[in-house]
């Protein structure tokens, strides 16, 4: 589904990432981790379409397309969605218009017709609740006044919303209370269907407690250095990342 | 001004009112002195700053043919478009069709009479726009009063739709005079149109006084033609415990400047001068809003949002000045601006200017571009550029777009912006 091979990016002329290989496949999940400033969150970014970044070298493609030469709407309108970091918060502009707005956009793409107000909103109340969230929500602004873990929250009811066949999400645990967490990784689990990968990036192993991934990677310095199953994860927790740096410069 | 006395321009309205004077109302020695008024103050040099940003030799060097009140009752009214509201009045260059209603949304409505003349055509001084306010007087054909009777209430508003239309390119001038007797409330809406047909001046006069404790309302829509030139003046006096309230929207017109004078006069008089304008294409839009206050306990909000696109261009001159004894006053200025694209301008300056020592007052002004960030995040949700350009603009002047109470202009509004904006954005995509 996600085929990336030797991809470089840079900001500037600082270079991030440095030689990214990664294979993924319906109904996978994967986990990036790694220590800060490796290149997790450039990752997401690029295969997403945010602007600021250059790739100089390598390709990612998506179901066989050059994911790269996408538009960013293009890309989501495909199935790619990206779970932020750091949601924007955009004051008047509504949370139901953005969805729906969305939603028709990927709908469209898929050869199915538009949702009208009823049918939109009968979906997205599901959803809502799935998601513990009040029905206030929909007219605020997006993300406008909301707590870092609504915010998260926000992210995953759009992911359940629109349906991605690719969710990339970008340490989507962080700032979360375990509350908090339960609830966004039960909404992440609800998601997972052999049709569907799931690329996340994360610092910590107590996310993956929750979300039980395919793979582990560990991403450092730009690059893949190891892949192991969750219990790489374990074993990062314990001895942090400095091994697996040292046994890769060995070899 | 020895140069502006010997302006073609400014002899070319000379002579028109030679010619079209004898049909005029009112006294002739009146309109001489207007017209002699605006020959001593000319067009605007290039050293005059309350034109610093623009610029009307375009304006100038055209001849306009200054329109009579026997123009009204030709089927150029057809050009109109429809009633927003129940209560509508057609003007058509600045003179109501023949069989005008004596009350109308509540106001009582009436036309120059010997008895009424020094309402009508009582000098409007100072500011930028003096001269086509004197202009105005020298050359309306048909000034129009309207009343709302002490402690008498109205709903409803009364949609004044002011057509400038003419085989040749035509000088309108018209001129309202609104009189709120005491504890009275109204609520007009002024919808600027004109035949898009050729080039047009509408110069345009408000005189307005609030008695105390009065309330009124004016939704202002400026929906002219891309050849159009617009002039307006409106000047408002306000007395204690009344309110003036402007919900302006700027559109239209190539050349559009609104000179908006405020003057809270009584004790806890209160005036609200709040409004968007869109300068796309090559439109140039100039807003002037100063608000004195010149009592005890008055209140004031000004809040503009402005966007500008393609070589458009906005200038925002909004100006509060406190006077002497106006104490616990609570004056409060926003003006935030949006550039859409590369080639567009606006020229934004905040003045304050306070001379009394117990008052709050308080002044914000910004122009950027819309947030790539929030950009980014629309687009990674499905939404094309166009749509997410489009949704961040609409927010951007939903804040002062929310103010327009009545349904049926805040949808037109609305529905115009999108349409403008949705082109604009795909053009430029």
């Amino acid at each position: 589904m996600l085929s990336i091979r030797d991809l470089h990016a840079q900001i500037g002329i600082r270079k991030i990432l440095k030689g990214v290989n990664l294979e993924v496949n319906p109904g996978e999940v994967h986990a990036i981790m790694g220590p800060n400033g490796s290149g997790k969150s450039t990752l997401t970014n690029v295969l997403a379409g945010r602007t600021g970044y250059e790739v100089t070298k390598g390709t990612a493609s998506f179901e066989g397309q050059d994911l790269l030469a996408l538009e960013p709407e293009e890309r989501a309108r495909r199935g790619v969605f990206l779970a932020f970091q750091y949601p924007v918060e955009i004051p008047g502009v509504n949370n139901a218009y953005l969805l729906k707005a969305g939603l028709n956009a990927i709908r469209k793409q898929r050869g199915l017709s538009e949702l009208d107000a009823f049918d939109f909103l009968a979906l997205i109340k599901d959803k809502m609740k799935l998601m513990q969230m009040d029905e206030s929500f929909l007219s605020r602004g997006v993300n406008e006044g909301f707590s870092g873990g609504e915010k998260k929250r926000n992210e995953i009811l759009q992911m359940a919303v629109l349906e991605p066949k690719l969710a990339l999400l970008d340490e989507t645990d962080s700032g979360l209370d375990i509350d908090a967490l339960r609830v966004v990784a039960t909404g992440v689990n609800n998601l997972r269907s052999p049709e569907r990968a799931i690329v996340m990036v994360t610092h910590y192993q107590r996310l993956l407690d929750y979300i039980e991934p395919d793979f582990v990677h560990v991403l450092s310095d730009g690059r893949i250095l190891r892949t192991g199953d969750k219990s790489l994860a374990k074993e990062l927790e314990k001895r942090g990342y400095d091994w697996v740096k040292q046994e890769a410069s060995a070899a | 001004m020895n140069a502006s006395v010997t302006s073609p321009a400014v002899a070319h309205y000379r002579e028109a009112l030679v010619r079209v004077g004898p049909a005029l109302p009112g006294s002739p020695a009146r309109r001489n002195a207007a017209m002699a008024r605006f020959a001593e103050l000319g067009f605007p040099g290039g050293r005059d700053e309350a034109w610093k940003y623009t610029n009307l030799r375009r304006l100038e060097a055209r001849r306009f043919q200054p329109a009579t009140a026997g123009d009204a009752s030709s089927a150029l009214a057809d050009n109109v478009p429809t009633a927003l509201v129940a209560h509508r009045l057609v003007l058509v260059n600045g003179a109501p069709a023949p069989g005008m209603p004596a009350t109308m949304g509540g106001f009582a409505l009436s036309s120059l009479h010997p008895g009424s003349e020094d309402h009508l055509l009582r000098a409007i001084t100072g500011g930028g726009t003096e001269r086509f306010a004197a202009l105005n007087a020298a050359l309306s054909p048909a000034p129009l009063l309207l009343e709302m009777a002490t402690h008498q209430h109205s709903d409803d508003v009364l949609q004044l739709s002011l057509l400038t239309s003419g085989e040749l390119s035509t000088l309108a001038c018209p001129r309202l005079v609104v009189r709120m007797a005491a504890g009275s409330r109204g609520r007009l809406l002024l919808d600027h149109v004109d035949d898009a047909a050729r080039e047009h001046f509408t110069n345009v006069v408000l005189d307005i006084e609030l008695a105390e404790n009065s309330h009124l309302t004016i939704y202002r829509l400026q929906r002219q033609g891309v050849q159009a030139f617009h002039v307006e003046r409106i000047e408002a006096r306000v007395a204690a415990g009344a309110t003036f309230i402007v919900r302006d929207s700027q559109l239209g017109a190539s050349l559009a400047r609104l000179d908006a004078n405020v003057s809270l006069e009584g004790r806890a008089a209160h005036a609200e001068i709040t409004g968007v304008f869109l300068a796309d294409g090559s439109r140039h839009l100039d807003s002037h809003i100063l608000i004195h206050h010149r009592a005890v306990e008055t209140t004031s909000l000004q809040d503009y949002r402005g966007i500008a696109a393609n070589k458009g261009r906005g200038v925002f001159n909004g100006k509060t000045i406190v006077h002497p004894g106006a104490q616990q006053s609570n004056a409060r200025q926003v003006n935030r601006n949006l550039l859409l694209t590369s080639g567009a301008e606006i020229d934004t300056k905040p003045d304050l200017e306070i001379y009394a020592d117990d008052v709050q007052c308080s002044h914000g002004t910004t122009t950027g571009q819309l947030d790539p960030a929030a950009l980014f995040y629309l687009r990674s949700r499905g939404l094309s550029e166009a749509a997410a350009r489009s949704a961040l603009t609409r927010a951007f002047a939903g804040a002062v777009l929310a103010k327009v109470d009545e349904p049926a202009l805040a949808a037109l509004v609305q529905d115009e912006l999108d349409r403008r904006l949705v082109g604009l954005l795909e053009l430029d995509a």
